[in-house]
């Protein structure tokens, strides 16, 4: 840190303190959000921490000017914070922050226009970014860390204030994304039923008014929901809503997306071309869209089995197992195709016999009985039609579609190329069957 | 003034007797009022602690135990003399300096107590008790003037008023060595100090963060010399203890020092909160400076504190005792013990009990007119004066008093004329009776007058006392001192004893109060001032009733109880420390009992009792709800001895693997969240075993994906590796896919007690395979092949012959299928099918008959006694 003279100092600091009072008295948003992010490391901020380092009675500057000494209660922690910040002391800094943003929302509920609210995002995003700091370091000397979870309970009182009438509420989605993102990472994902059913059951919130970073966020998050659940087609409507909507060049975010939609779309049998699965980085599904088209049951489990930690991880890995059932359809069905070509009157009866040498051939050793339970469960679940003959040993198929489509496919495969103009280009989806 | 002069011997208690009673006020004056009893006790406490420190060792723990005061001290006197700007750093710095002040301490000691080890304490001890009656106080006296001494060698910072205070060293040396001193060269300091009205907030805070740090210390120290004290009298506790002493001292140590450090940041919190008691209490605090028992103060302060915030968990009825521990548990201050001592003294002595009585009321009259010096105080008095604890008509002629004042000045005078005026009808016990709403009010006072003679605030204080004494002193003059004074001895360090037992460790309370003080004090203030409130009750009925006969009887009668108390408690202490491996019980069967209070030693069964139980539980032929019952005992002892070992995790394995057995799934539950704490700590166990347990669990009951999903991602690879693991993962698997062969062969070949767990959810299964078969399979499905594949044959353990399995496999599958809407045809061969065409629209999920609502039948009550009862 290079020396800085008392005087130097004494001028940064005044210099801060008209930046602030000047944006709150013309209202100016957009610089006052910049002189709350004190993580962002920007110059201005970094150098006002060495020059409050250096001068240390800035709170007699600000008890100067009544101007400043206004928002005394907002300046004096967040000086604290910037101070720790600067030092590495981010639970200091953190607690300190914590106090200034109270008093910060304390204004703003009092502000009839939403003209802060930029600055109330960057509040929301910065308490969030010094939990998780703050968290680190606590975890680091062996303390439980409790911040992150400290500051879901002061964003979810944010969340209180913004959810009302008036201009403030499109502020509200923002910060339901910054609580998802605390409780995603604090796994207490249950915590967000709250906050989803009041944002989407509260008839204050014109979903399409907010904007739409933020809704493609919260279209994410419930997405991911929605895989937890299994319930697919929500989740797949979710994902692909915020697909569309994402800005096409952050590609960080697509792939997030796309590592959750892919699974989603291959459990209603869609897949992905491979290019794509390139583009984004998620070579850890091709296997399984190979072991799809092929009704390859061995690369599938060896694909499972490769990736497990990080699919156990990201919550898709009960997804992916489904998959299994699909796989065992596409073989019977490639089973059905060579018998067609062989005998075409007699496709339609399979031999259990066969299905089980061809599982042989993949190394799968499994025995009558079960080949026969799993050609039950195909049937049970529709995905094959037919019945099966105990006493043959037989699979009789339908003569008519014997292995119908997912349920909804064509519906979601419409939905998806059509709003997804902008991809599908190299999200070519080819089906299944 | 005049009465202080009159005293004789007691005088030597007032000093101590007002300090506590002063400081509890101040700084827990809204809710504190009554529970004074505590705080007279305090003071004597201290005092015999700090003379045993001197005796002994401890001058390591000394220094903690002296360094914070010092720093706090020296702030107030920086208040007082010079303003002091910032305090706050003044404070901080102070702490190393003063530390090592006094690390030459122990040997500068004046009075010769320091060198002569515990037996010359005792020995001066007993000598001083033939001068002045209760000896801790003499013990008190003594360091008191010690520490004063102290400071005025430490207090070179605050030049001023170290001059200040060596006088006062000196008057007190004098006051030492005479004790038929009249207290009035004291109270001269004392209007010094208390016309100086509060310095900077800020500062007060400083001193109190710093002397945070001294409880523990304190009562480190303590233990030693007491419980070696305790053999003298020869009580049988007393033999077993010294046995122990060393231990004992390496362990509480540590234990009750962290426990302090939690507490610090919290209770600090709430001192800065509480502004208005606040400057009460800094005044407080420098009314009982010149008394040199201002030193005590930080300490004496803390506990109420801590004492307030414990309350929530003391039962109701025992409220004095009962709090005393629990507090303990927060706090283990010498303090607690002296507050027993006293309380335990006179209810033990026979002839001396009437101590406790005069010392009562003594206390609760000079705590209530302490709202002084500040018009602040109003809300002090307010509380104190709240109605209950003093008649509501009482509160309103003070009121009217204050209000006649017309400056502060004038009204600390007011306050010490009324506090007079109440003392006196406490003591002549018209305090309840007389009408305070006609009764005159008194000339105000001559504020110059009373300054001049040097009549201010506190000095009254001191002859309240002193008032309140007369009648004990009359006792005591009366003869046989020696003898009391021995019994008294006696009681003293069984009550030392009965506080370590009450100090016992209750690790999840203590961790309770750790992480939430706030919310505890915060929530039960209200509680608190009731129990204050039939406390007074109480004391003034004690004070009606002190000569009578049947009252003596009654306290006769309380004093054994207290004595049974008091080794039961000592031994439980000793044992939960781990020092007394060997308890008095031998026997291996013990019941499970509720634990309302501290566990009777005498019941509970040291580790190698307990292995031997847990092994005759293992070998018995009884029923689960026997073997539960004593497997808990086990945990309980175990959880009440501290014993977290192999033995521990032995012990919740077997009563984990029970649970499984007969299907008590919570009990289950409960160990296996035991168990993963203990494994986690690195014990020893089957902990394959319980993570498939722990996954199969969650596969089969919770219905929730993330659930399974965090389990299985916490498998380490190696645990994936082992058999039961793969067992249960596979089940995992055969259950996701709903594939029912996998699952009734897993079913088959489950290691350990997989299968057991597996149970739960075979109807499950079974009901989807029926369902899947149903709408697959056309036309029939015979009934064998669905007795074969649902695991129906081959699974009862209690058929013998292969004929004889198959026929009632079938059968129970036939029954099964019925109950469950399934139709069975016989074909022409005779043998039964499922008719799976109108099966598929009949079948359904048969009422709780022999499944409950949640799938698993092996909770049915009846079947559950059943079964056990066996």
């Amino acid at each position: 840190m290079a020396y800085i003279s008392m005087g130097e100092a004494h001028r940064r600091i005044t210099e801060y303190l008209n930046r602030f009072s000047d944006a709150v008295f013309s209202q100016d948003g957009l610089s006052l959000k910049q002189l709350f992010a004190v993580s962002s490391d920007s110059p201005t901020l970094l150098s006002l921490a060495d020059a409050l380092n250096v001068f240390q009675d800035a709170n007699r500057v600000i008890k100067q000017s009544d101007n400043y000494s206004q928002f005394g209660e907002i300046i004096v922690p967040l000086f604290r914070s910037l101070q720790n910040y600067r030092l590495g002391h981010l639970v200091d800094s953190y607690q300190a922050f914590e106090k200034c943003a109270n008093a910060f929302i304390q204004d703003f509920r009092n502000w009839e226009s939403a003209w802060a609210l930029e600055a109330l995002y960057v509040i929301a995003y910065e308490i969030r970014v010094l939990a998780e700091r703050a968290d680190r370091e606590l975890a680091s000397i062996g303390k439980t860390p409790e911040k992150l979870k400290g500051a879901g309970s002061f964003l979810m009182k944010v969340f209180g204030i913004l959810a009302g009438k008036g201009q403030k509420r499109v502020g509200a989605l923002y910060v339901t994304c910054q609580l998802f993102k605390i409780y995603f990472k604090l796994g207490t994902v249950h915590l967000c039923r709250s906050v989803i059913r009041s944002i989407e059951t509260a008839r204050i919130f014109d979903f399409e008014e907010f904007p739409v970073r933020d809704k493609v966020t919260y279209m994410y998050y419930t997405g991911r929901l929605e895989v937890f659940n299994e319930n697919f087609s929500a989740a797949d409507h979710k994902l692909s809503y915020a697909l569309t909507h994402c800005n096409p060049h952050s590609e960080a975010n697509i792939r997030m997306i796309l590592k959750y939609l892919i699974p989603v779309k291959l459990s209603v049998g869609i897949l992905p071309k491979n290019s794509l699965l390139e583009k984004y980085n998620l070579v850890e599904y091709s296997n399984v869209v190979q072991a799809l088209k092929r009704g390859d049951l061995r690369l599938l489990r060896h694909a499972l089995q490769e990736h497990e930690d990080g699919f156990l991880r990201s919550g898709v890995y009960l997804v992916l197992e489904k998959l299994e059932l699909q796989v065992y359809q596409r073989l019977v069905k490639k089973i059905y195709i060579i018998q067609k070509q062989k005998d075409p009157s007699k496709a339609h009866q399979i031999k259990l016999e066969v299905i089980v040498k061809a599982l042989k051939w993949l190394e799968m050793d499994m025995d009558v009985d079960e080949v026969e339970c799993i050609m039950s469960i195909l049937i049970y679940k529709n995905l094959v039609k037919g019945y099966f003959a105990h006493k043959s040993k037989v699979v009789v198929l339908s003569k008519q579609d014997p292995f119908p489509k997912l349920n909804g496919q064509n519906l979601e495969a419409l939905s998806w190329s059509a709003g997804h103009a902008a991809y599908s280009y190299d999200y070519g989806l080819i089906h299944a069957s | 003034m005049n009465q202080g002069g009159s005293a004789d011997t007691i005088t030597t208690l007032d000093p101590n007797l007002l300090e506590v009673a002063d400081s509890n006020q101040g700084s827990a004056s809204s809710y504190y009022t009554p529970s004074g009893s505590e705080a007279v006790p305090w003071g004597m406490h201290r005092a015999d602690n700090c003379s045993t420190e001197n005796g002994i060792l401890s001058s390591s723990s000394y220094h903690h135990n002296q360094l914070p005061e010092p720093p706090s001290r020296n702030i107030q006197d920086g208040l007082n003399v010079t303003s002091v700007s910032s305090t706050s750093s003044l404070g901080a710095t102070n702490v190393p300096q003063e530390y090592n002040g006094f690390a030459s301490y122990p040997n500068t000691n004046p009075y010769g107590y320091s060198n002569t080890g515990y037996a010359g304490y005792y020995n001066g001890y007993q000598h001083q008790s033939n001068q002045s009656y209760p000896p801790p106080v003499g013990a008190y006296q003594s360091t008191d003037i010690w520490k004063l001494y102290e400071w005025r060698l430490h207090s070179s910072t605050a030049a001023a008023t170290s001059l200040q205070y060596q006088q006062h060293y000196k008057q007190w040396a004098d006051y030492y060595s005479q004790t038929e001193v009249s207290c009035a060269p004291g109270t001269e300091k004392i209007s010094v100090s208390t016309s100086n009205p509060g310095g900077p907030l800020p500062g007060v805070t400083t001193g109190y963060s710093a002397s945070f740090s001294q409880p523990p210390a304190p009562f480190i120290p303590s233990w030693r010399p007491e419980t070696s004290s305790s053999q003298l009298p020869s009580v049988q506790p007393g033999a077993v203890i010294s046995g122990v002493h060393d231990g004992y001292w390496k362990h509480g140590a540590p234990v009750f020092q962290n426990h302090n450090a939690s507490l610090q940041q919290p209770q600090f919190q709430k001192h800065m909160d509480s502004n208005p008691t606040y400057e009460g209490f800094q005044d407080q605090q420098k009314t009982a400076c010149p008394q040199g028992s201002n030193i005590q103060y930080p300490a004496a302060h803390q506990v109420p504190q801590s004492y307030q915030s414990s309350l929530p968990t003391v039962p109701q009825t025992v409220t004095p005792l009962d709090s005393r521990r629990v507090s303990k548990l927060q706090i283990p201050t010498n303090p607690r013990i002296a507050s027993n001592l006293a309380f335990g003294l006179p209810k033990t002595d026979k002839d001396s009990s009437t101590t406790s009585t005069a010392a009562k009321p003594a206390y609760i009259s000079v705590s209530l007119p302490k709202p002084n010096d500040k018009v602040l105080s109003h809300d002090a008095a307010d509380s104190i004066l709240k109605p209950g604890v003093f008649p509501k008509s009482l509160r309103g002629y003070v009121e009217r008093a204050l209000t006649r004042c017309k400056d502060d000045t004038q009204m600390a005078a007011c306050q010490d004329v009324m506090k007079e005026v109440i003392t006196k009808a406490t003591a002549d016990g018209t305090l309840y009776t007389r009408d305070w709403d006609t009764e005159p009010l008194f000339p105000l006072p001559n504020v110059d007058v009373a300054n001049k003679d040097g009549l201010p605030v506190s000095n009254s204080c001191f002859f309240i006392v002193e008032e309140q004494k007369k009648p004990n002193e009359e006792k005591f003059s009366g003869g046989k001192l020696e003898k009391d004074y021995s019994l008294n001895s006696l009681k003293f360090s069984l009550s030392e004893q009965r506080n370590t037992n009450k100090n016992s460790p209750r690790p999840v309370k203590r961790q309770r109060f750790a992480e939430g003080p706030d919310a505890a004090d915060n929530g039960d203030a209200s509680s608190d001032s009731d129990k204050e409130q039939s406390l007074t009750a109480y004391y003034s009925g004690a004070i009606a009733l002190a000569n009578s006969p049947e009252e003596r009887k009654r306290r006769e009668n309380r004093s054994k109880r207290f004595e049974k108390m008091v080794v039961a408690g000592l031994l439980k202490i000793l044992i939960g420390m781990r020092l007394l491996s060997r308890g008095p019980v031998r026997k291996l069967r013990n019941a499970i009992y509720a634990l309302h209070s501290a566990p009777d030693p005498a019941t509970v069964r040291p580790e190698e009792v307990l292995e031997k139980a847990l092994v005759m539980v293992q070998n018995s032929q009884k029923n689960y709800l026997y073997k539960c019952d004593q497997l808990k005992s086990i945990r309980q002892d175990l959880t009440v001895q501290h014993i977290r070992n192999e033995l521990t995790v032995k012990v919740y394995e077997t009563h984990a693997r029970l649970a499984i057995e007969v299907g008590d799934l919570p009990e289950y539950n409960q160990c296996q969240s035991q168990l993963t704490t203990l494994y986690a700590e690195g014990i020893k166990g089957c902990h394959m075993e319980f993570s498939a347990y722990n996954l199969l669990c969650v596969i089969l009951h919770s219905n929730n994906n993330r659930d399974l999903l965090s389990a299985m991602s916490r498998l380490s690879v190696a645990t994936r590796k082992d058999e039961a693991v793969k067992h249960a993962l596979a089940v995992r698997a055969a259950v996701t896919s709903g594939n029912y062969v996998l699952f009734f062969r897993l079913y088959k070949t489950a290691p350990n007690l997989n299968t057991l767990l597996m149970d739960l959810y075979v109807e499950k299964m079974r009901y989807t395979a029926v369902r899947s078969m149903s709408r697959s399979y056309r036309p029939t499905v015979p009934v064998s092949y669905i007795a074969q594949v649902l695991g129906f044959i081959n699974v009862l353990p209690r058929s013998e012959t292969g004929d004889e399995k198959d026929t009632d496999g079938l059968e129970e599958c036939v029954e099964w299928l019925k109950a469950h809407g399934a139709c069975l045809i016989a074909d022409n061969t005779g043998e039964m099918q499922l008719d799976s065409k109108n099966s598929a629209s009949s079948l359904y999920m048969p009422e709780p008959e022999d499944a409950v609502a949640h799938g698993d039948a092996s909770l049915a009550v009846n079947d559950f006694f059943t079964r056990t009862s066996s």
